[in-house]
């Protein structure tokens, strides 16, 4: 066959070389279009194909309290992770009954991580015991993917175990994953209640992350370029409370077996000294994984342990509240103090009797406070009315919350003018609906952070600091200095003869016989309070007493309720003067050898991480 | 000296095949790097000194010699393939080599050449043309006899590859329209028919839109096209028939995403390799898929990637280029010498060449399905580096001789 003619090879060769010159070009426009135009997503699949994220736990803040005690400490805890890609699904089963849980379990909670990542290992069980963590380790070849994983749990150190105040973690939700964001991986814990909650954010510290490369089948062939990428973990802030953690395990003692809560402020700051709210719960017991059986008995508890009573309750506050009338009265210039009446045991009005425990004779505003003579008060706040009781109360603090440092508070309830009309009706009211308010009976709400609050300000003549629990938060681990919060401060403008007489009325009520609250004495230090035995239709009288201490120059306002036991002066009193005295002795106020402090704060002092 | 070179020593196309050579023992060392396999390396190393050999050997062979063995060479071929079918190993589910000690000879790579040479030298016969319907079904016979054994292994890349070989030296040898669309339009059908009922019949409609206007003989076009419509159908119960890892390659080439663990796990991954190599890569034994060999046996037909991601754009253009130039050469080659013997061993040669350039080049960028074809020079394999040097060998010694008639 013959191929001479020269032309028709010329054009031969000219259209292979163009078919052949179209395919390279196809040929380099797809070279640039995956090493340009896709070069960034590529590039980011080829590292998750092979750069594996270890994350590093770090260690949670530790939590000191005013005197630099440890309160909360951390133990190793180890938990269960899987590598979903690395896992084989068939060994579900066994690793179910290694953990002794239920396969639908483990499988729940490896669907929910794999959703999250395939390449992060998920948290399948937290706080394993020692027994387990042997077995797997035993059986560690037979369940590729298994890994165990040491993090921190919280560990309780002190003889009080404060656990409305402190708080708990809990296992991070689905919603709160998609709301906080990349800083939680299924299975962190994260604080669900209490300072712990408050605090999250100081208290977690930072995720590091090791980074490592994978071959194709997931085994760590080395670290990426010699850890230069590594992030280390940054270690929770510590956390200073002004809480003084032996009057707290003091008060939680000297409640032990009641219901009720004691609330003690540093008059000269606000700081929180001791919150108790009895009954209440092992913090330890939720460090851990927590059993379902003692979360149900806790929610079905009757004497509702988990219910914070120092800041929820919306409890009458009694007689404890006279102060609020006189003050009223006093402000609005409806009365002199030495304004009297002659009390005989009873008050009528319109076709109502209103009752006192005593008959307690000719009484002036003094001696009304020191005895708690209710016909007195009953008849002032007549004289006084509502707005005016209403708008003294507000500037104490009641009928809205204090803000303090401690989410879960309640505003208790005040009724105003409006309030009243609201729910009576504008003329659905008289004013002997108003007459117990006076004495602290009737429609009113508070909470013992609110009278502790309320102690506070008679205590200061004014003064008013909003309450909060934390000092300052450690400002890293290099200075050791603390960063102090900001505190918020206002003040009550009355006259300064209305604080004298209020003032002198509970220094009375203490220190002078016949005075309601002589069980707080402490020998040596003038003490002023008020006593309150609240009424309550569903059994015996709730006791209060609320007071601060020293009279002249006060470092402690307190107030204290029982519930249920009888009057506040023979129930409330002594625990309120116990928690004053015991306060001022670690103080060094009080000359008088100290008492033994708790044992576990003394061994604390020795706890190396107490020296942070 | 110099002059002879000049004259009779080929080495504007040897150069760049020394280049791809450089590039492909670099690829396949950083390819066998981490998978603790230096023996694969070494090998490959021995492999392209006997291939240097091979085109050594092959560029100063006797011209008239080549010529004279064409015949023999091709018989000897084909009793091997019937051989290795006999007595040969199976390697991934086919059976295509002869273990000879430590050497495996793979019998398809040799059949390669000796096709070209039988098939130039029954076309450059003066009383052959490919008008006469005789001559062209010879030539196809030469063609499809030992593709049909290759099939029988069965390697469907290495049968492709007679196919790409082919089609060109017919237009090579001025075969007409109608010719090449009778070669051609079975192909398109068949590859219709594998996407389903309506590409098939508007492949159908295109082939008879395409044989009435180019008003050959009734008769032959109705036969050419009833045969169409047969390969056509047939494909799918073919495909049924084919090794379920055929079938998954082929269901992957339509669709390659559709599952990118399972069949479509070696496109995927050739993609992010390259893709992730950007414009200068990510340095030699640097690369990430190579290292942690996310692209299974890369050294062989996915040797590609490792340029791509280890020397970025620069790497695969470089590689790309390289291969323009040689194909290059071999076009001017069969355009240039006197000989028609030569021209068309020249053009059939190159398009062979060519064939797996763009096969595997096409696999590798995700254009085309997985067809185990290797990337001449650069794939590990002595078979085919040494029929890839046997080319360039053959193709040097054809430019020494390109006065002679």
């Amino acid at each position: 066959m013959a191929l001479q003619d020269d032309i028709l090879l010329y054009r031969r060769q000219r259209m292979v070389l163009i078919l052949m010159g179209l395919l390279f070009c196809v040929f380099f426009g797809r070279l640039l279009q995956l090493q340009f135009l896709y070069h960034e997503e590529l590039g980011k699949k080829s590292e998750e194909n092979s750069i594996r994220t270890i994350p590093k736990e770090p260690v949670r803040g530790y939590i000191f309290d005013r005197f630099g005690h440890l309160v909360v400490d951390n133990r190793p805890a180890f938990t269960v992770t899987v590598m979903p890609f690395e896992f084989d699904k068939k060994m579900i089963p066994s690793l179910a009954q290694l953990l002794s849980v239920d396969s639908e379990f483990v499988q729940e909670r490896l669907k929910k991580g794999e959703a999250y990542s395939r390449f992060a290992p998920v948290k399948i069980q937290r706080d394993i015991d020692f027994k387990t963590l042997a077995q797997l380790e035993e059986t560690h070849d037979r369940l590729p993917g298994v890994d165990v994983q040491v993090e921190s749990k919280r560990a309780y150190v002190t003889a009080a175990r404060a656990s409305h105040i402190l708080g708990y973690l809990k296992e991070v939700s689905e919603q709160q994953l998609r709301s906080l964001g990349p800083l939680y991986g299924p299975g962190d814990v994260v604080g669900s209640i209490g300072l712990e909650a408050e605090y999250e954010e100081s208290l977690r510290g930072t995720k590091g992350a090791e980074f490592s490369l994978v071959n194709v089948r997931g085994q760590i062939a080395g670290s990426l370029d010699n850890g230069k990428h590594d992030l280390p973990p940054v270690d929770g802030r510590n956390v200073v409370l002004t809480m003084d953690f032996d009057l707290q395990a003091y008060a939680e003692s000297l409640m032990a077996d009641r219901r009720g809560a004691v609330v003690a402020i540093d008059p000269r700051d606000g700081g929180i000294l001791a919150m108790v709210s009895k009954p209440d719960y092992d913090l330890s017991s939720f460090s851990g994984v927590t059993p379902p059986e003692l979360w149900r008995q806790l929610n079905e508890d009757p004497s509702t342990p988990l219910f914070n009573r120092a800041t929820l309750t919306r409890y009458p506050p009694g007689s404890t509240f006279k102060m609020i009338s006189a003050i009223a009265a006093l402000e609005n210039n409806v009365v002199t103090p030495s304004w009297g009446i002659t009390c005989g045991g009873a008050f009528r009005f319109g076709n109502k009797t209103f009752k006192d425990l005593h008959v307690h004779g000719r009484v002036d505003m003094l001696r009304a406070i020191q005895v708690s003579c209710n016909v007195y008060f009953y008849q002032l706040m007549l004289k006084v009315g509502l707005d005016n009781w209403a708008d003294i109360a507000q500037q104490f603090g009641f009928g809205q919350i204090t803000g303090a440092d401690i989410a879960e508070e309640s505003p208790g309830l005040l009724p105003t003018t409006s309030y009243m009309n609201k729910r009576y009706g504008e003329h659905g009211w008289t004013k002997g609906f108003i007459v117990s308010l006076g004495i602290g009976q009737g429609e009113l709400g508070v909470t013992p952070l609110q009278m502790a609050c309320y102690a506070m300000a008679l205590g200061n003549k004014g003064e008013f600091h909003r309450p909060h629990a934390v000092l300052g938060i450690a400002g890293g681990n290099q200075t050791g200095a603390l960063d102090t919060l900001l505190t918020d401060t206002r003040t009550l403008t009355l006259k300064p003869s209305t604080w004298s007489v209020v003032r002198e009325g509970m220094r009375r009520v203490v220190m002078e016989p016949g005075g309601t609250g002589a069980m707080a004495r402490v020998p040596g230090v003038k003490v002023a309070g008020k006593t309150g035995t609240a009424q309550n239709p569903h059994g015996p009288d709730h006791a209060w007493f609320v007071g601060f201490a020293p009279f002249d120059d006060p470092v402690i306002a307190i107030a204290v309720l029982v519930e249920n036991v009888g009057f506040g002066g023979s129930f409330a009193a002594p625990i309120a003067g116990k928690c004053m005295e015991r306060y001022m002795r670690n103080l060094g106020i009080l000359e008088s050898p100290p008492p033994s402090p708790v044992a576990s704060v003394k061994r604390l002092a020795s706890h190396p991480t107490a020296q942070n | 000296m110099f002059n002879y070179l000049k004259e009779y020593f080929d080495y504007r196309t040897l150069l760049p095949v020394i280049g791809l050579l450089v590039l492909g023992i670099v690829s396949v060392y950083s390819a066998t790097f981490d998978a603790r396999l230096p023996e694969i390396f070494y090998r490959q190393l021995t492999f392209a000194a006997i291939g240097m050999v091979v085109l050594l050997v092959l560029a100063f062979f006797p011209f008239k010699l080549l010529h004279l063995i064409s015949y023999p060479a091709y018989g000897l071929s084909i009793i091997l393939l019937v051989s290795v079918l006999l007595v040969g190993k199976t390697v991934s589910g086919s059976t295509s080599w002869f273990n000879l000690g430590a050497f495996r000879l793979q019998p398809s790579e040799i059949a390669k050449i000796t096709t070209a040479l039988a098939l130039a030298a029954y076309l450059a016969r003066t009383d052959v043309s490919l008008r006469s319907i005789k001559c062209f079904l010879i030539a196809c016979a030469i063609v499809l006899f030992p593709v049909a054994l290759i099939m029988l292994q069965p390697d469907m890349g290495t049968a492709l590859v007679y196919l790409g070989m082919f089609f060109p030296v017919l237009y090579w040898g001025g075969a007409t329209r109608f010719t090449l669309t009778t070669i051609i339009a079975p192909v398109i059908v068949a590859v219709a028919s594998l996407f389903g009922t309506t590409p098939f019949l508007i492949a159908v409609l295109v082939v008879a839109i395409a044989l009435y206007a180019m008003r050959e003989n009734r008769v032959l076009a109705a036969l050419v096209f009833s045969l169409t419509v047969l390969v056509g159908i047939s494909v799918q119960f073919i495909y049924s028939g084919l090794k379920p890892y055929q079938q998954k390659r082929i269901a992957t080439f339509l669709d390659p995403g559709a599952d990118p663990l399972g069949a479509g796990y070696n496109i995927l991954q050739s993609k992010v390799a390259i893709g992730s190599g950007g414009l200068l890569g990510k340095g030699f034994l640097k690369g990430t898929q190579t290292q942690l060999n996310f692209i299974p046996e890369q050294w062989t037909d996915f040797i590609f990637c490792v340029p791509g991601e280890e020397f970025g754009f620069v790497g695969a253009a470089a590689v790309l280029a390289l291969f323009a130039l040689v194909l290059y050469r071999g076009v001017a080659i069969a355009a240039s010498v006197k000989n028609p013997y030569s021209s068309f061993l020249a053009i059939a040669l190159t398009a062979t060449l060519a064939t797996h350039v763009f096969l595997n080049i096409g696999m590798s960028l995700g254009l085309l399905p997985v067809i185990g074809v290797p990337l001449p020079f650069l794939s590990y394999g002595g078979s085919a580096l040494f029929a890839a040097m046997a080319i360039i060998g053959i193709l040097m010694n054809l430019y020494a001789h390109r006065k002679e008639y």
